[in-house]
């Protein structure tokens, strides 16, 4: 597993010239060892502190990993990592992980558990599913997830017959703008990652998306040379962002109302003939009916909605015209703000696509040309479902991965069918779902809940049984397919044995499936390197080299799969029924929807009270890494940002601790304002993620506040079921 | 012998912290201990803002407080250019720390000794970049000799204005900042 | 300006703090054994005395309180030391242009030179209490050279007060600090201090009146030396204005800083009031009660004026420097 002398030979003379050499951590990875005096070793595999799911090397010293480097072969990190990623080591040594599997004793969340056996436990469980699926159906099982670990989960659920599983990626993330984008150009803007060529973009156009504090590693590397490249970047945000502070345009709109701007460019676009008119003619559909759709959205019009200086909308767009087509409006990711996204999007969607930014340098690459064999490792397929999945709701859009909110209420109301037991792997609900109270609604109608997790997490301390799985640097996961401008293939692997009694996933999913009788779907072959034989039959069914991505370069790509502009002989195909970029959507048209997004009013805040809006910080990753030491001391808490001009109205100084509480009555845990001229008097802004109830998480129990708390009102965007989540309004309360 | 020095580019640090853990686990500093830092200074009134990010380290000078007030030759120059403490010399008194014009050491209180940024040499001997500068996620932290006029830092140095901190200390530093703000209308 | 800084270190944010009261005792009582090598020196080669051999009236003790109290500023020196059990390394090596290095060198000369004349100083009856016989002979062998010694101790002992300056001067990164006038003070200082130490110990009425009048001028000196201290910064550039300011300003973080010139202005001149008084009354041969007081408490000011003048200048030096932001 580990760089051998010769593969690093090997692998030297194969990298052309010293420059990449230089930073690659496993040069003289022996040299180093013998410097050392220690036991050294180095293992690529895969991060996640994320989901960007940079490659990663972790240095390990006699059995600890000390580092953990980029992989200067993985496209995600190109021999980097970010805070988070660098940061990894703390959550596998944060003494307070989950140690051993849990069976609750007395009452739901009071916290009492006793330890339990990984037999005992999974025999618990076991038969606690075959009696609610006895009783109710195998429907009655559903599953909330995010991350690898999921999928082995999951895998339980469907050999049931259960598809009642939903991601918070879908509605309360980037399931509305995925579905936008399918309905525009028949892709989604990428799967590992946007596919924006920021690289050698003209123009940026950021839309919320806040760069450098969402930080998606290979994103913020193409991101920094863009701006030290000079190129010009036009940030929408109500808050000056980091992004904003690279910006040669700042456009501080009022929020909400992003889709006026988007249709007042989109009207200017086209009707002083700034498009591309070739382009739009040979891959697009629908330009008149556009034109007609927006005529009435003035730029007058916009600065009045928007609170943006005409001026500045105006010349922002002739800016990003004048170098179209190497040019992007970021697709953007996190996209349930208001419950009108998905028209957001598809805003967006058209505005690229006139720009003709699909397949144009500098714009959006074209996916990678790359067939992966389907490899199921002899599996049977699955049972079909035995009561149609609820996971879609009334939603027309609604993707595959499930729409949690769906789920949550069903249980609540035990329409149309009853839900008595919950999966949750890999994800915190308490944090990642809006209106906590239904969380917990739901959760208290269940007769089991199952948490795989890493720590004892608010949701996790609500578990019947807690099943502790190890860190990302101790287990493997999937063979990763991984598709950037090129399609590769990258690898998770142990960098140390999982420590206590944890185990992978992988391990837990398949020992469940034969407590269950499913013996058929567990992992082939017995003990702990079970997984390690199926990735191996798994890389050969895709023709890839084992050892080499393994022991040599944790990722290897698949040559010649890297098309990404347009050019004669490499046309971009568009998935769509017309197989050309709708403009205009008859798929929505259909379902009654706007087939050109039309402009929305979203609510604004009474007097007195700000909206409330969320954000990242670049050295956390939601609440996943509050407690992690080296994280946690970056950064122990959120603040609340505040306008200057707000705050001495109200009379509250900068660093002074102060409560909000929003509209329904609920309140935070207080919280420092942070005082500033960088963020509009309309709304107050928190990074997402602190404020854990969680008292076994020593660092973050308690520390900031969470902004999920004052999330008790959401709007469902009627197309895809995305939460809207910035409706909240809060006032600011300072504490005595 | 190299003569080394970091050139940072201001535009481009986008204020990751990347460089901050990496320097932290890679030279096993202690918790809430850093050997390098980054400040974020915004000025101006809403909406006319503008903002200057810097990452700061030891700047490694050519005439060094630190090594001129330290009682036992612990911190000293290095052929190399660089400013080092020798752990094995120091008896933590600390006058370094004090004459450091840009706090830039602290004590290791697990060893009882003064610490501050070292340019990685343990890594430079084995032809990698510092930590910092190999997971800078902007580009922002570039790394070089000065002697090797062909050398990446060099030629910047040529082609852009460069300043250091506090020159009028006098203490010649080896961390040169070059900024290209993008224009902002 | 917003500004946000993330990996920062205690010890040296917001504000440097380093250093402690155990420096300031240090600079405190090393000033003051300067000032008593001095003083006593002074005291033993003025012409005039009327007190007769030093070694049977006058304030033999003096020379042996110095090593004493210069032993207990280097204790609470090394207490500051972040590795007690290394201090052997400031000897591994001697590093010229390091003002630390100097003075662990110079404590090793000075303390000879303190030792031999305070051997030489012991008078006969308390040489005769003496059990070892071998400091007994030394003590007996180094007498007749008492007045060789003493000039030694009357230069090493400026030396030691106004090194005790030179050290803190060196530090061009922080202001306060950083003045070529801060050794003055220190001299002038550790030398008043030492001559309050003096009146205080002596039991003859003469040498007190001498080091009372002596004292005046050290104090008023003292006093000028604080003034251009201060003239000199704020004449200076912004760091160095800077750095006087929470002399100057009574808000509640600077509030110690505005006291501590406070007290200096009151009972340094009060000390001086008080001594005029003294040597301006009319005298018999005996002290009075009262005279005794007076000559004792304005010694006790000084005192207090010197160890405040330490404790401010070496907290407010480290708050002094060039600013996280400044370019
Ligand atoms: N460090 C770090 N990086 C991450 C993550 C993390 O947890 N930590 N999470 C990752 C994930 S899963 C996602 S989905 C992304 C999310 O990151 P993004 O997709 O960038 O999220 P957004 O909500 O678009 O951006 C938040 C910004 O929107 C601004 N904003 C708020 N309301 C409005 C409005 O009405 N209009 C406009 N124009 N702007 C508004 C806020 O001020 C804030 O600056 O981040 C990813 N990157
Ligand atoms: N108010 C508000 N709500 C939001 C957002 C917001 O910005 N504001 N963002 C939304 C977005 S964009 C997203 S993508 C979601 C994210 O929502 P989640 O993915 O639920 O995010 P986290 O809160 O980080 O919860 C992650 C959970 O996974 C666990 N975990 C970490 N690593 C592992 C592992 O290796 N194995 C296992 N089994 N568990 C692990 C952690 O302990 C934690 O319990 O939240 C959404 N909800
Ligand atoms: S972006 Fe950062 S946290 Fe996410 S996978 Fe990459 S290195 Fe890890
Ligand atoms: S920056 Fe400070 S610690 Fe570094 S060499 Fe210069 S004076 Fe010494
Ligand atoms: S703390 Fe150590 S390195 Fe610093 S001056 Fe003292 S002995 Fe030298
Ligand atoms: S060069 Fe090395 S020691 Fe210095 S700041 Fe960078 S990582 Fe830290
Ligand atoms: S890693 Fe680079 S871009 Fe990130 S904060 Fe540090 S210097 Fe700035
Ligand atoms: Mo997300």
């Amino acid at each position: 597993m580990a760089f051998s002398r010769r593969n690093f030979l090997k692998f030297a003379a194969m990298s052309a010239g010293g420059a990449v050499l230089a930073d690659t951590p496993f040069i003289s990875a022996e040299a180093r060892a013998k410097a050392e005096g220690g036991n050294v070793k180095y293992v690529p595999t895969s991060c996640e502190m994320c989901f960007w799911k940079c490659g990663a090397i972790a240095k390990v010293v006699d059995g600890k990993v000390v580092k953990l480097e980029g992989n200067p072969y993985h496209p995600q990190s190109r021999g980097k990592l970010c805070a988070r990623g660098q940061g990894g080591i703390g959550q596998l040594y944060d003494e307070d992980r989950l140690k051993h599997p849990m069976i609750l004793e007395g009452k739901r969340g009071e916290g009492k558990y006793r330890k339990a056996s990984w037999d005992e436990a999974l025999d618990y469980v076991a038969k606690k599913m075959k009696a609610i699926a006895a009783k109710h159906g195998p429907e009655a099982i559903a599953m909330m997830s995010h991350g690898s670990s999921g999928d082995y989960i999951t895998n339980v659920l469907k050999a049931m017959g259960s598809r009642n599983i939903a991601f918070p990626s879908f509605a309360q993330c980037k399931g509305i703008r995925d579905e936008a984008w399918l309905l525009t150009y028949g892709h989604k803007p990428g799967s590992s990652c946007e596919q924006v060529d920021l690289e050698n973009s003209r123009v940026i156009v950021l839309i919320g998306t806040h760069l450098g504090e969402n930080m998606h590693n290979s994103q913020n590397q193409e991101f920094a040379e863009a701006v030290g490249r000079g190129a010009k970047i036009i940030c929408v945000d109500p808050r000056y962002s980091t992004a904003a502070s690279k910006s040669s345009f700042w456009l501080p709109i009022k929020p909400g109302t992003d889709t006026a701007l988007l249709l007042a460019w989109i009207n200017i676009v086209i009707s002083e003939e700034l498009y591309d008119k070739e382009y739009v003619e040979k891959y697009t559909v629908g330009l008149e009916e556009v034109k007609e759709a927006v005529k009435k959205y003035t730029p007058e019009w916009a600065a009045q909605e928007t609170e943006l200086p005409m001026r500045q909308i105006i010349e922002s767009v002739h800016e990003l015209c004048r170098y179209a087509p190497n040019v992007v409006v970021h697709p953007g990711r996190h996209y349930s703000w208001y419950g009108n996204d998905t028209q957001r999007a598809r805003a967006v969607a058209i505005l690229n696509a006139l720009l003709g930014t699909w397949g144009r340098k500098g714009g959006m690459w074209l996916p990678p040309k790359a067939k992966f064999a389907k490899f199921n490792d002899g599996a049977p397929a699955y049972p079909p479902a035995s009561k149609p999945p609820l996971i879609r709701g009334d939603f027309p859009f609604a993707g595959g991965a499930g729409v949690t909110q769906v789920l949550r209420d069903a249980t609540i109301t035990g329409n149309p069918y009853p839900i008595k037991a919950w999966f949750v792997a890999g994800t915190n609900l308490m944090k990642a779902l809006p209106n906590q109270e239904k969380t917990q609604d739901a959760i208290d109608n269940l007769d089991l809940l199952v948490a795989v997790d890493i720590m004892p997490t608010e949701t996790v301390m609500l578990a019947d049984v807690i099943l502790p799985e190890c860190t990302y640097l101790e287990r493997h996961d999937g063979l990763y397919k991984i598709k950037t401008r090129e399609a590769g293939v990258a690898i998770r692997q142990p960098a140390v044995e999982p420590m206590y009694e944890t185990k992978p996933a992988w391990w837990i999913g398949s020992e469940l499936c034969k407590k269950l009788g499913l013996d058929q779907y567990a992992v082939k072959g017995n003990g702990m390197d079970a997984w390690e034989g199926r990735m191996r039959r798994q890389a050969k069914a895709w023709g890839i080299d084992f050892d080499k991505l393994s022991k040599d370069t944790g990722y290897v790509t698949i040559p010649g799969s890297e098309r990404p502009y347009i050019t004669a002989d490499n046309q971009p195909f568009f998935d769509t029924f017309s197989e050309k970029i709708n403009l205009y959507s008859e798929a929505l048209e259909e379902e009654g929807f706007d087939p050109v997004p039309q402009y929305e009013e979203v609510e604004q805040p009474p007097k007195d009270m700000f909206r409330l809006i969320y954000g990242r910080s670049p050295v956390h990753t939601f609440s996943r890494t509050i407690n992690t030491q080296w994280l946690w001391e970056l950064q122990k808490e959120n603040e609340v940002w505040l306008n200057k001009k707000e705050a001495k109205r109200l009379g509250v100084k900068n660093g002074q601790y102060v409560r909000l509480e929003n509209q329904d009555g609920m309140r935070c845990n207080k919280i420092k304002a942070k005082v500033t001229e960088r963020i509009r008097h309309d709304c107050v802004y928190m990074v997402h993620g602190f404020g854990h109830n969680a008292p076994q998480m020593t660092r973050a129990d308690g520390s900031g506040a969470d902004d999920q708390k004052l999330i008790t009102k959401y709007i469902e965007d009627p197309i895809t079921g995305g939460t809207g989540m910035r409706v909240n309004f809060v006032k600011i309360i300072k504490e005595a | 012998m190299p003569r080394y020095a970091m050139v940072i580019d201001q535009s481009r640090c986008i204020g990751c912290m990347a460089c901050v853990v990496a320097c932290k686990r890679e030279n096993d500093v202690p918790p809430e201990h850093y050997r390098t830092r980054v400040l974020e200074m915004v000025q101006g009134t809403f909406p006319d803002l503008t903002t200057e990010m810097r990452s700061e380290l030891c700047n490694h000078c050519d005439k060094a407080p630190c090594v001129n007030i330290c009682p036992t030759g612990a911190s000293h120059h290095e052929e190399d250019g660089t400013v080092q403490i020798d752990r094995k010399k120091c008896v933590g008194c600390k006058a370094c720390i004090t004459s450091c014009p840009y706090n830039a050491r602290h004590i290791n209180k697990e060893l009882g000794v003064a610490d501050k940024c070292t340019f990685c040499q343990h890594r430079l001997i084995e032809g990698k970049k510092p930590a910092c500068v190999a997971t800078c996620v902007g580009g922002s932290r570039i790394f070089g000799d000065l002697d090797d006029p062909n050398s990446e830092i060099s030629v910047l140095l040529r082609k852009t204005s460069h300043r250091v901190l506090k020159k009028s200390i006098g203490t010649g530093p080896n961390v040169y900042y070059i900024n290209q703000y993008p224009t902002r209308s | 300006m917003e500004l946000s800084i993330t990996g920062t270190n205690a010890i040296t944010y917001p504000v440097v703090h380093v250093w402690d009261w155990r420096v300031a005792i240090y600079l405190f009582l090393g000033g003051l054994a300067g000032g008593l090598m001095t003083m006593s020196a002074i005291n033993y080669l003025r012409p005039g005395k009327k007190c007769g051999p030093m070694q049977s009236v006058c304030c033999w003790q003096i020379p042996v309180l110095a090593p004493i109290l210069l032993s207990i500023g280097l204790f609470f020196l090394w207490l500051d030391l972040e590795r007690k059990l290394h201090g052997h390394l400031f000897y591994m090596t001697f590093k010229p242009l390091s003002p630390m290095s100097w003075g662990a060198w110079i404590v090793l000369i000075i303390y000879p030179l303190m030792i031999l004349y305070a051997l030489a100083a012991l008078p006969d009856e308390v040489k005769v209490r003496i059990k070892n016989a071998f400091i007994k002979n030394t003590a007996d062998a180094l007498a007749p050279h008492l007045a060789k010694l003493a000039k030694f101790n009357l230069v090493f002992g400026v030396l030691l007060a106004i090194y005790t300056g030179i050290l803190l001067s060196t530090f061009v990164a922080r202001p306060l600090w950083n003045s070529a006038i801060l050794p003055l003070l220190f001299l002038a200082s550790g030398m008043s201090t030492g001559a309050a130490v003096m009146i205080i110990v002596a039991k003859n009425k003469e040498v007190k009146l001498f080091f009372t009048k002596l004292d005046i001028w050290l104090i008023l000196g003292e006093l000028l030396i604080i003034a251009l201290l201060f003239y000199g910064h704020y004449t200076g550039d912004a760091a160095h204005q800077a750095a006087i300011m929470p002399f100057f300003n009574s808000s509640h973080d600077t509030f110690p800083y505005f006291l501590s010139i406070v007290t200096i202005g009151i009972v340094l001149p009060l000390a001086i009031v008080m001594k005029f008084l003294e040597v301006t009354g009319k005298h018999t041969d005996e002290v009075t009660g009262f005279g005794l007081f007076l000559m004792n408490s304005s010694a006790v000011l000084v005192l207090i004026g010197g160890a405040v003048i330490r404790f401010a200048l070496v907290y407010a030096g480290q708050l002094s420097g060039y600013g996280y932001v400044m370019m």
